[in-house]
């Protein structure tokens, strides 16, 4: 065993000697007041984005609010570590997010079409004072270097994506391995074997699930990052009012959809 | 830099042209049937200034059967010689977009031909199945074109055309049994012997002096943005093409509506370089337009298809037309610095570039987007 495994598992059972909530319990608990301050900075950003000028007071802000982001993947990943099965069988989100959901959270590379989408809807309407070289102070007006600089972190996203992907599959196809399908016979059969043996093996992959969901939720950090830090803080602004925009309404549509679903009874 | 500039001078009072006096012909390519027009037309300068033409571009063939355009400039040294040779400036913008594969190449490579410091070379590649095809056309084609160039010597626009000709069979060649694999970094996981189900789309465009040729195979594009108006410099290779239609068809292909028109249902346009598991079907042959370069002239804007699907020719011309001048009028009698230090970027060409693919990614593309936007205006 890796001393990381045996770090992991003192973590657990430190956890259960304090006798601290339950992993699901205590996220959910942290996401709801995560989601409420994410609220409060989509309020300020909006305030921010429509008062003219500046920049240099925007940059705290914007700061700041990657600040909560960070917050939020280290609360996570203290969460992680208690317990990684919640994790990736969240009840704090609702089932339509879930559907969406990639290694444990959002794609990564979404953040580009995030960025597009965005950065379009700002452009066609400014078209003809872009063409004659008006600045718009927004998304609209990236230069040449900053898109060339996010097409190079799109590409290298995509490249780091499939990597976790590509480590994913291979932990998921691990579950029938040859070791496995010994043990789920031999139990099937009655046979002795090891009385912990299956925990130990099912451990083993947890842990591996674990550095998946550890990555991918570095990977989705870092690319919040380095996108904002190509924008100047005006974009920034803009990008971070439309991801928190997208975050919090996507929640909400799909949280009344799980309550409308058992109001009428049907399972979610 | 100097060196170059130093150079184009020296070769700037070579004439730009070395047309024989061959008889000429010309046709009219409309989407259906080519009208063989007058034979006194031929003497006129350019068929695309005039209005009923703009859309409909001169389309040379070295068939033995075809009709052969000469297109021949009245003299050797024409407008544009007065900046004879030097490169024209230029912006490029290439970009991945909503796609997670980014499989377009762009190529621009200033004074290409060795010892002839008076052609440009300008390619966009836009690849499908896996990036090799296109990624070996943006590091090869212009050698084999260059090299064409030196042999030939070529003068007169049939002589052009079979370059082309040449230069595009050498490079579809180049993916054939026997060649090295391509480089193990493409993702394609059928990399040796070869990949028959990975081709490309290619448009090149050789600036001379006093002429443009362009040489297309797929569905990229050349638009020459000519006194506001577009002018097309390339017409699409697409399988539900009349033209191509019949001749899929009379190769024993099939076209099939699966998502679009399709040949044998998969590939969705009828000429690239590679897919040789599509041929005799799909053909590497481009078609090629000579086109002389006149007064009135702006731009000349190569694009895959990620701009075309979403961006019209006209709209095109008209940002990359206000974008050049916008650079003109903002930088004053310096304008043109950047331009006639050869092979430079040029900010008016830069900002249409950009803007188009901004453009492109906000009218939602789904494609890689590459533009590439050269700078033809010859004085200000």
């Amino acid at each position: 065993m890796s001393s990381a495994d045996e770090n992991q598992q003192r973590g657990e059972e430190t956890a259960a000697a304090r006798n601290e909530p339950r992993a699901p319990e205590h996220f959910a608990k942290f996401f709801e007041c995560w989601l409420a301050e994410q609220e409060r900075d989509l309020q300020v950003l909006r305030t921010a984005a429509a008062s003219a000028g500046e920049e240099l007071r925007l940059r705290p802000l914007v700061d700041r609010v990657l600040g909560h982001y960070e917050y939020y993947y280290c609360a996570k990943a203290a969460s992680v570590r208690r317990d990684v099965l919640p994790m990736f069988n969240p009840t704090w989100t609702s089932s339509t997010e879930n559907l969406f959901l990639w290694a444990g959270g959002w794609r990564p590379t979404m953040a580009f079409h995030l960025l597009y989408s965005k950065s379009g809807l700002q452009f066609e309407p400014r078209l003809l004072e872009l063409i004659v070289g008006n600045p718009t102070r927004d998304l609209a007006d990236m230069s040449p270097d900053q898109l060339e600089r996010i097409d190079g972190l799109h590409r290298l996203t995509v490249r780091l994506e499939k990597e976790i992907s590509e480590e994913e599959a291979q932990v998921q196809e691990s579950v029938a391995d040859a070791r496995m399908v010994e043990l789920t016979h031999a139990l099937a059969e009655s046979e002795e074997v090891e009385a912990d043996a299956m925990e130990q093996e099912m451990k083993r992959k947890r842990d591996r699930m674990n550095e998946v969901l550890q990555r991918a939720d570095q990977l989705r950090l870092e690319t919040l990052k380095g996108l904002v830090e190509i924008l100047n803080p005006v974009q920034a602004v803009h990008f971070l009012i439309a991801a928190a925009e997208l975050h919090l309404k996507v929640h909400e549509f799909g949280k009344s959809k799980d309550a409308a679903g058992d109001a009428t009874g049907r399972p979610e | 830099m100097a060196d170059i500039c130093e150079a184009t001078k020296a070769c700037s009072s070579e004439p730009g042209a070395r047309e024989t006096a061959n008889e000429a012909r010309r046709f009219r390519f409309v989407p259906v049937v080519k009208a063989v027009l007058p034979a006194d037309d031929a003497g006129r300068k350019r068929r695309r200034l005039d209005s009923s033409a703009s859309s409909s571009p001169v389309v040379l063939r070295s068939d033995p059967g075809d009709d052969c355009v000469e297109n021949r400039p009245e003299h050797g040294d024409g407008t544009g010689e007065g900046v004879a040779g030097e490169c024209p400036g230029y912006g490029v913008t290439s970009v991945c977009g909503r796609r997670r594969e980014m499989e377009d190449a762009v190529s621009v490579r200033p004074y290409f031909v060795r010892g002839d410091h008076r052609y440009h070379f300008f390619g966009v590649y836009d690849g499908h199945g896996c990036s090799h095809v296109a990624e070996s056309c943006r590091n090869r084609m212009h050698e084999v074109v260059a090299e064409e160039i030196s042999t030939s010597r070529p003068g007169s626009n049939r002589e052009w055309c079979a370059v082309m000709e040449r230069s595009f069979a050498r490079m579809d060649a180049a993916g054939r049994p026997g060649d090295p694999p391509p480089a193990p970094t493409c993702r394609c996981e059928l990399q040796t012997p070869r990949c028959d189900h990975v081709g490309s789309t290619a448009v090149v465009a050789v600036v001379g002096p006093d002429r443009i040729v362009v040489a297309n195979c797929g569905d990229s594009r050349a638009v020459l943005c000519h006194d506001g108006a577009p002018v097309h410099l390339s017409t699409d290779h697409k399988p539900d093409r009349p033209d191509e239609l019949r001749r899929i068809e009379a190769a024993g292909g099939r076209v099939i509506y699966w998502d679009g028109a399709r040949v044998l249902g998969v590939l969705a346009m009828s000429r690239a370089i590679g897919d040789n598991y599509l041929k005799p079907y799909v053909i590497s042959k481009p078609e090629v337009t000579v086109t002389e370069r006149k007064e009135g002239d702006e731009c000349l804007l190569l694009a895959s298809d990620g701009l075309w699907d979403v961006v019209s020719n006209e709209v095109a011309c008209g940002i990359a037309r206000t974008c050049l001048r916008n650079s003109t009028a903002a930088a004053g009698d310096n304008a043109t610095e950047g331009n006639n230090c050869g092979g430079g970027s040029d900010k008016g060409c830069a900002d249409a570039a950009i803007l188009l693919t901004k453009l492109a990614l906000a009218r939602h593309s789904t494609d890689n987007v590459s533009v590439v936007v050269i700078n033809l205006r010859t004085r200000l």
